[in-house]
C-alpha cells in the first residue's frame, strides 16, 4: 500500500524498517539518538532501540572511523553528517579509509557503511552549511554517492545502500525534506548504478538531480507549451554513473542540457560533458549547456543566495539556444 | 613479569626472526629490487614482539607503517613467507602485491593493516572495538602508533570515545623519539607523552620498551582491564629506531652518538643476556635458534625472489564489491 508521506519520513521510515530487518544496523552521530537529529530524520529509533543508537561527541573523523571499523567486523552503521560540508573534517576517513578497504581487502571486507549527509542550499544558512559536495566524492573510486530526488527514491535507495557492501554517501538535499510523494509502506530496494528516465521527450536531455529535477520538470513542462519536448535524467547514482542511460538519451535528443546546484567549474557537469563528448560527438547538433551555481560560496542574504544558485530562466533560454542552433 | 625460560627463549626467537626479517628486506630495498618506501623497526623489537606474544589471533591489531614485526608475529607460520613476498610486490603476497609494506593485512589472524595516513587507524581501531563490545564478545583491540601520530587530531577524538563509551582498545605508542627528523620533544609539551592520556582519564604508563619483559606486563594489564570493561589504556614504550625513518634515509639530524648509546640497550642483546645469566642457557642453544631463523628467512626470501609479478589486470579488482570498473581495452 502507498500514500503520500514527506522526504524525510521517507528516509526515517526506511532506517526504522531496516533497524527492525536486521540486527547489524545500527545509527551513530551528532544528536542522532536521543533528540532524533537535528533535522528529525532520526526520530523514534533510539527509544526503539537504545542500544542500536548512539550519540557522540563533535568528532565526525571519529564517527566514519568507527563506522569503518564496526563494519569490518560485520556491523551495517549508518552515519549522519548534519551537514554534508562537514565532511572536510573526516574526509580523510572517506577517502583514504573508507573508499579504499574493499580494494585493501581485496575484497574479503569492506567499508559497508552508509553516511547520510544533508547538502544543498536555499535555507539561507551560507556557505558553511550549504555547499554541495558531490564533485568532492566523485573523484573517489571506491565511493558510492547516491542523491534522490524524490521520497519514493529517498526510502528504495536509502534501503539498497544500507543492504550494499560499498560505502555508500548518501545524500539528502535539505531543500526537499519537506516535499511529498507516493510511497509504499513496504521495504523495497531501488537499484544502484541506474539513472531514472523522469520524462520522456525527443528534442533536449536534460540531466538534472536532487532538488533540480524540479527545476528540470517545471521547465520542461513550459517548454512543452512551445513545442520542445523534453527527456529529464535523474542519475540517482552521481557515481559510480550511469553513462548508458545518458548517452543512450543524448544520442536520441542530440542536445544535453544539465542543470547542477554548485560551482561550474571542476563539477559533475563538465564530467557528463565530456562523456557525451567523447562517446557520441557525432550525434549532436548542438554543443551542451551546463546551468550551475556561480563560482563563489553560498552567501548568506537572501538576494545573495539566490543570485548564485542556478536560475530558471536560464534553463530556459538555454534550451531555446540548443533549438536554434 | 617474570618469564619462564620457555617463554624467553620463544619470544628470543621471535625477536631474532623480524630483525633477520627487517635486515633482508634492507638490503633488497637498497639494491632496488623492493620498490617503493619502506620503514623498518630495527631496534624496536621488543615493542613489537612483546604486545603481539600477549594477543590472541582473535584479537584486532592494526600496526603502524614501521610494521613489520608485528605483522609477521601476528601472522601464522606459514604465512610468513607471503608478507615478504607482499613487501617485493610479488603476486604471492599476501594481499597479492596490491598493498605492499604499509598495507599488509591479514583478516584470518585480525591483522587489519595499516593506513598509510598516520592518525587513521587511531579511529578505525575504534570500530573493532565497538563492535567487540556491540556483539558481546572478549576480543580486545591494539593500535600501534608512533610518538609522530600523537599530533594528529583523531588521536583526541579517539581517545576521548573509547574514554567515554570504555571501549577495549589498547593504544600502544611506540616512542623512538623521532617523527621522521623532529624529535618528539620538539613538538609536544609533555616529557612523557604517556601524560597526554591523563587528560581523557585513560590510565597512561610508560615502559622501557627496549625490555621484553616490561613490555608483555604492561600489554597485560591492558588487556586485562579491557577485558573487564573498563576501558582504554596508553602504553608509551621508549624505544628507537636504528635506521633512518626509510631505508635510505641517514638520518643525519640525529646527534652524534645517540644511536651507538641506544645500541648498547639493543631488545635482542639484553634478552640473551637474560637467557644466558639468568636461566643458564648454554651459548649453543642461542645459536641453535640463530640457525633456525635463518633458514626460516632464506626461504621467504627465495620464496619472494622466485614469486611472479601480479597480473597489471588485477588493479582493477575490488574497487566495489559489486560493480567491475573499466580496465584497458
Amino acid at each position: 500500500m502507498t500514500r503520500k508521506i514527506s522526504f524525510s519520513k521517507a528516509i526515517n521510515e526506511a532506517l526504522h524498517q531496516e533497524m527492525e530487518r536486521d540486527e547489524k544496523v545500527f545509527i551513530i552521530g551528532e544528536d542522532v539518538a536521543k533528540m532524533g537529529g537535528d533535522f528529525g530524520i532520526t526520530a523514534g529509533i533510539w527509544s526503539k532501540w537504545p542500544k542500536r543508537a548512539f550519540d557522540t561527541a563533535l568528532s565526525e573523523s571519529a564517527i566514519i572511523g568507527l563506522s569503518c571499523g564496526a563494519a569490518l567486523c560485520g556491523l551495517r552503521p549508518v552515519a549522519e553528517l548534519m551537514f554534508a560540508d562537514f565532511i572536510a573534517v573526516c574526509y580523510d576517513q572517506i577517502v583514504n579509509n573508507a573508499a579504499k578497504l574493499s580494494y585493501m581487502y581485496e575484497g574479503k571486507a569492506s567499508a559497508q557503511i552508509v553516511v547520510r549527509a544533508v547538502t544543498g542550499g536555499g535555507i539561507r544558512c551560507a556557505y558553511h552549511h550549504s555547499q554541495c559536495i558531490e564533485p568532492w566524492l566523485m573523484n573517489i573510486p571506491g565511493l558510492v554517492v547516491l542523491a534522490p530526488s524524490t521520497p519514493y527514491e529517498a526510502k528504495g535507495l536509502l534501503i539498497s545502500a544500507i543492504r550494499n557492501n560499498n560505502p555508500v554517501i548518501f545524500l539528502e538535499h535539505k531543500g526537499l525534506y519537506n516535499k511529498k510523494g507516493e510511497v509504499p509502506e513496504d521495504l523495497y530496494e531501488l537499484p544502484l548504478y541506474k539513472a531514472n528516465i523522469v520524462r520522456e521527450g525527443s528534442d533536449i536531455t536534460i540531466v538534472a538531480a536532487m532538488s533540480m529535477v524540479d527545476f528540470a520538470q517545471k521547465a520542461a513542462e513550459e517548454l512543452s507549451g512551445q513545442g520542445i519536448q523534453c527527456e529529464i535524467i535523474n542519475p540517482l547514482t552521481l557515481f559510480p554513473l550511469d553513462k548508458e542511460t545518458i548517452i543512450n538519451s543524448v544520442a536520441k535528443t542530440g542536445r544535453l542540457v544539465i542543470i547542477q546546484e554548485g560551482p561550474k567549474f571542476m563539477g559533475y557537469a563538465a564530467e557528463i560533458g565530456s562523456m557525451v563528448y567523447e562517446e557520441i560527438f557525432e550525434y549532436l547538433k548542438a554543443p551542451m549547456k551546463r546551468i550551475t551555481s556561480l563560482d563563489t560560496p553560498v552567501p548568506f542574504a537572501p538576494v545573495m543566495e539566490d543570485y548564485v544558485m542556478p536560475q530558471y530562466e536560464d534553463v530556459l533560454k538555454a534550451c531555446n539556444q540548443l533549438m536554434s542552433f | 613479569m617474570a618469564l619462564s625460560k620457555d617463554h624467553m627463549l620463544n619470544i628470543y626467537r621471535d625477536m631474532v626472526l623480524i630483525r633477520r626479517f627487517e635486515e633482508i628486506i634492507e638490503k633488497y630495498s637498497k639494491n632496488g629490487t623492493i620498490p617503493g618506501f619502506i620503514h623498518l623497526s630495527i631496534g624496536q623489537e621488543a615493542a613489537q614482539a612483546g604486545v603481539i606474544d600477549v594477543l590472541r589471533e582473535t584479537d584486532y591489531k592494526f600496526p603502524d607503517h614501521r610494521g613489520h614485526g608485528a605483522i609477521v608475529l601476528a601472522s601464522r607460520p606459514e604465512d610468513r613467507k607471503l608478507i615478504m613476498a607482499e613487501i617485493f610486490g610479488k603476486k604471492t603476497g599476501i594481499n597479492g602485491g596490491r598493498g605492499g609494506s604499509m598495507h599488509i593485512n591479514d583478516l584470518k589472524v585480525r591483522n587489519m593493516g595499516f593506513n598509510g595516513i598516520q592518525g587513521s587507524t587511531v579511529v578505525t581501531s575504534l570500530g573493532t572495538a565497538f563492535a567487540s563490545v556491540y556483539n558481546q564478545t572478549d576480543d580486545v583491540t591494539v593500535v600501534f602508533m608512533g610518538d609522530g601520530t600523537l599530533g594528529e587530531g583523531t588521536c583526541h577524538e579517539s581517545m576521548n570515545m573509547a574514554a567515554t563509551w570504555k571501549l577495549p582498545l589498547i593504544y600502544v605508542l611506540i616512542n623512538n623519539q623521532y617523527a621522521i627528523s623532529t624529535p618528539y620533544t620538539e613538538s609536544h609539551p609533555q616529557k612523557q607523552l604517556s601524560d597526554w592520556g591523563k587528560g581523557y582519564n585513560v590510565p597512561s604508563m610508560t615502559v622501557d620498551g627496549n625490555d621484553i619483559e616490561a613490555v608483555i606486563e604492561v600489554t597485560q594489564s591492558a588487556v586485562d582491564r579491557a577485558k573487564r570493561g573498563e576501558g582504554p589504556t596508553l602504553i608509551e614504550l621508549m624505544t628507537y629506531r636504528w635506521q633512518g625513518h626509510f631505508s635510505g634515509d641517514p638520518a643525519a639530524y640525529r646527534p652524534e652518538g645517540e644511536l651507538e648509546k641506544w645500541k648498547e640497550k639493543c631488545p635482542i642483546k639484553l634478552a640473551k643476556e637474560k637467557l644466558l645469566n639468568h636461566f643458564g642457557v648454554h651459548e649453543s642453544e642461542i645459536t641453535e635458534i640463530h640457525n633456525w631463523v635463518e633458514k626460516e628467512i632464506n626461504s621467504y626470501l627465495e620464496f619472494s625472489l622466485a614469486s611472479p609479478n601480479p597480473s597489471p589486470q588485477d588493479s582493477i579488482k575490488y574497487v566495489y564489491t559489486d560493480v567491475e570498473v573499466e580496465g584497458r581495452s
